[in-house]
């Protein structure tokens, strides 16, 4: 193997698959990314044996091969090297020779063969769409997934698949983010499947706000994206999320129309003086008016009053205001929906006038 | 700083009851004032928990064995520990002490630190220093050591020069010039491992610190370094704590007859330890989800660290842990002690949860807090437990008269 690459032409496929790279691996070859130069280019592969991420870059190679390579070791030298600079890289006996200007790195390598990639997609269900819509149904959902819960089901992002829409719904049990994306899709509705919380994280980061086109790809056990330039194949987890449907409010009789930005601000001040652990605000509501308070142990306390479109009874609710101002930093639109029933039922947040994006949070006892 | 300034810009004390268990007994049967006492962990006990100052005059120190107290002293009274008495005699105490200062931090079941610096408008610190002594006989009928200073530290050290019935006094200014010649060892805190470490760097005692400049400390431990480095100095930052800071995990150990072999012995044991951690959940509205559960055999330890699906404060469910712990680590081994420990207790949720209904803490659990907070431990327990050893519990060194830590 053998090829001539510019620093800069390396670095950026290198950024985008280092993320899987695991620092510490049980397998060694899982330190290694996968090199495999040929008449089409260059194709750089890593995996964590959950997440794979595969980036390509057109290139003359002067000797076609494969090889794995110390990730990480690759990655620094890249960077550090000056920008602009023509490097060489080229395979004697089992070392791999790294030149740039007047830099030379012999680094150790493991066999292509070692490397475990994944098996080929069997029964597959695709659909196309632009790889800005994709992103910003993970935007808007991502942030409710749960971290390490036991119900590992939870740990992940659930996409369901109907004919003519994809919708994505994530939570921890506290809270619940759904979101629909327009998106021809072949096959029966309603199917769903769960992709762990790394590839989402993984794959928010690799998508752009661009009109170009990303394939969707999802089989029994693997969902896989390919852009012009890259792959991202992820293992699904085999769970059943719970049923969603269940507990999206419907019939919540106070409705609460409210500046959004002028909420999520006064949330947010009132956050700082909230228990730093718990998090937990009270929520005053009145006609018309809707008083916000929070105290923390060292008995401090704020208070917040903002002006909103309401006509019900009076209540009072405690909520973990993370959770609130979540959901209205992944809404667009000048004013929100609260929906709510009493005290210790779950809040609804929407755009007004539309269900596209649905944030549900469960209540705090105060 | 003038050796007659009158007001302290901090004034600090602690109390230290002289052989607490023993004097509370002595004081309770006049027949054994002035005669040596040692209290042991009920008449099965072998080892000395704690004796009086007659006994100490023999040379006999908490943790010797029965057997070699009485070679030195045979006319020595044995006395079974009654914690319950103990218990509230130091709750007693620190009530005592509160009304002096609300800034007290209970150290131990027989030692209290009390931040005067604010009661300085009532009179000097030695006088109020004298109004908690004062404060102290009258609740218990005790004598206690009282150390006052301007830190923590010092005031620990000052405790310990005179006992019993000692009252030591370094005023602030005197404190940096009084530790000097101190080995570091001697200040509360500085064990084996920090004076090894300060050995090596040529400090010996607290008078060689100044030397040392404090970022070797804060490189080495962190800020509990930079502590160290006031406090030899005679000027702990360390605040009186008011707070019991929350639990880092509650448990319950016992030592079983040695070589038990017998499932359900161990089984019964478990269960009893299983009712005591989550009894103690319970009062202290706490709930955990991973638990340590533990058989100590020849071998050292076996067992493992179970988690429940969700957070609870059951001990019929921790028992079900235990059980699945046994039946996957206990091949029969001879088991002498066990131990089941809630390691995250944490508040009981109140953030509320979209798929699972709020576990209902069983009813039974309710009845039988309130039955056996009016008539005591055990009272009403599974039946199981009607067997169960009749060991008496013992009082850790950290009971608090208040809190989590209120387990005798």
């Amino acid at each position: 193997m053998k090829f001539q690459i510019q620093r800069e032409t390396l670095l950026k496929p290198l950024q985008q698959v280092i993320g899987v790279v695991e620092r510490r691996q049980t397998l060694p070859v899982l330190g290694n990314v996968l090199v495999n130069a040929s008449a089409t280019g260059l194709e750089l592969t890593a995996t964590d044996l959950e997440v794979e991420l595969q980036a390509r870059v057109g290139l003359e190679v002067e000797e076609p091969g494969e090889i794995t390579i110390p990730a990480r070791k690759l990655f620094d030298i890249c960077r550090t090297l000056p920008e602009g600079v023509n490097m060489s890289i080229s395979l004697k006996d089992d070392r791999i020779l790294v030149q740039g200007g007047r830099s030379r790195f012999t680094l150790a390598t493991l066999p292509a063969s070692e490397f475990p990639l994944v098996e080929p997609m069997a029964g597959s269900r695709q659909f196309a769409v632009a790889q800005r819509d994709f992103r910003e149904l993970i935007e808007r959902t991502h942030f409710s997934m749960a971290q390490q819960d036991v119900r590992y089901y939870l740990n992940g992002l659930m996409l369901e698949l109907n004919p003519d829409s994809v919708r994505a719904v994530a939570t921890d049990g506290h809270r619940l983010a759904l979101s629909d994306m327009v998106a021809s899709v072949d096959g029966a509705e309603g199917q769903q499947v769960i992709v762990p919380r790394k590839g989402i994280q993984e794959l928010v980061r690799l998508l752009d706000d661009s009109d170009v086109q990303a394939q969707v790809e999802i089989g029994s056990n693997h969902i896989r994206v390919s852009t012009p330039e890259l792959r991202f194949t992820s293992k699904l987890i085999d769970g059943r999320f719970p049923d969603y449907q269940r507990v999206v409010p419907k019939g919540g009789d106070k409705r609460v129309l409210a500046d959004r930005e002028s909420l999520r601000q006064a949330l947010t001040r009132t956050s700082i003086l909230s228990n730093e652990k718990y998090r937990g605000i009270r929520l005053n509501l009145d006609p018309d008016v809707l008083r916000i308070q929070a105290h923390n142990p060292e008995q401090e306390q704020a208070d917040e009053e903002l002006e909103v479109e309401y006509q019900g009874a009076a209540l009072e609710i405690g909520f973990n205001v993370t959770y609130l101002l979540d959901a209205l930093a992944a809404l667009r639109t000048g004013q929100v929906e609260l929906i709510l029933s009493d005290s210790n039922s779950s809040c609804l947040i929407q755009e007004p006038g539309t269900t596209r994006c649905q944030y549900v949070v469960m209540p705090m006892r105060l | 700083m003038p050796a007659a300034a009158s007001h302290w810009e901090r004034a600090i004390l602690l109390v230290d009851m002289n052989a607490f268990f023993a004097s509370i007994e002595q004081r309770d049967r006049p027949e054994w004032r002035g005669r040596p006492v040692a209290i042991t962990n009920g008449l099965q006990g072998t080892c000395i928990i704690t004796c009086s100052y007659e006994a100490r005059a023999f040379g006999i120190r908490t943790g010797m064995r029965l057997k070699e107290a009485r070679e030195r002293c045979p006319e020595l009274i044995q006395c079974p520990a009654d914690p319950k008495r103990y218990a509230a005699t130091s709750s007693a105490i620190m009530d005592a002490l509160q009304a002096v200062s609300p800034d007290l931090e209970v150290f131990s079941v027989d030692e209290a630190f009390l931040d005067i610096t604010r009661c300085q408008r009532l009179g000097t610190p030695e006088q109020i220093a004298r109004q908690a002594r004062g404060a102290v006989f009258a609740a218990s009928g005790l004598l206690c050591s009282i150390g006052l200073s301007g830190d923590k530290t010092t005031a620990k050290y000052a405790a310990k020069l005179v006992k019993p019935n000692g009252f030591t006094v370094i005023p602030p200014w005197e404190a940096r010039r009084r530790l000097a010649p101190v080995p570091v060892t001697e200040l509360c805190g500085i064990a084996a491992g920090i004076g090894g470490f300060l050995a090596q760097h040529g400090v010996h005692t607290c008078g060689d610190m100044a030397r040392l400049p404090i970022s070797v400390l804060a490189r080495r431990f962190g800020n509990p370094g930079r502590r160290i480095w006031y406090m030899c100095q005679g000027e702990d930052p360390d605040p009186v704590h008011i707070n019991v800071p929350p639990p880092k995990s509650i448990g319950h150990g016992k030592v079983m007859p040695p070589d038990t072999r017998d499932r359900e012995v161990i089984l019964t044991y478990l269960l009893h330890m299983s009712e005591k951690v989550g009894a103690r959940l319970r009062r202290h509205d706490m709930v955990a989800s991973r638990f340590l559960v533990a058989l100590r055999t020849r071998d050292g330890w076996l067992g493992d660290k179970p988690h429940s699906a969700q957070p609870m404060a059951d001990g019929r469910l921790i028992m079900t842990l235990c059980r699945e712990v046994l039946r996957h680590h206990w091949r029969g081994e001879g088991v002498h002690q066990v131990q089941v420990t809630a390691l995250d207790p944490q508040p009981v949720p109140r953030q509320g949860d979209l798929f699972a209904a709020p576990v209902a803490e069983p009813k039974r659990n309710a009845v039988m807090d309130d039955i056996n907070r009016r008539f005591g431990e055990f009272t009403l327990a599974p039946a199981r437990l009607l067997g169960r050893s009749s060991m008496p519990n013992v009082i850790a060194p950290a009971w608090k008269p208040h809190g989590h830590r209120q387990s005798v």
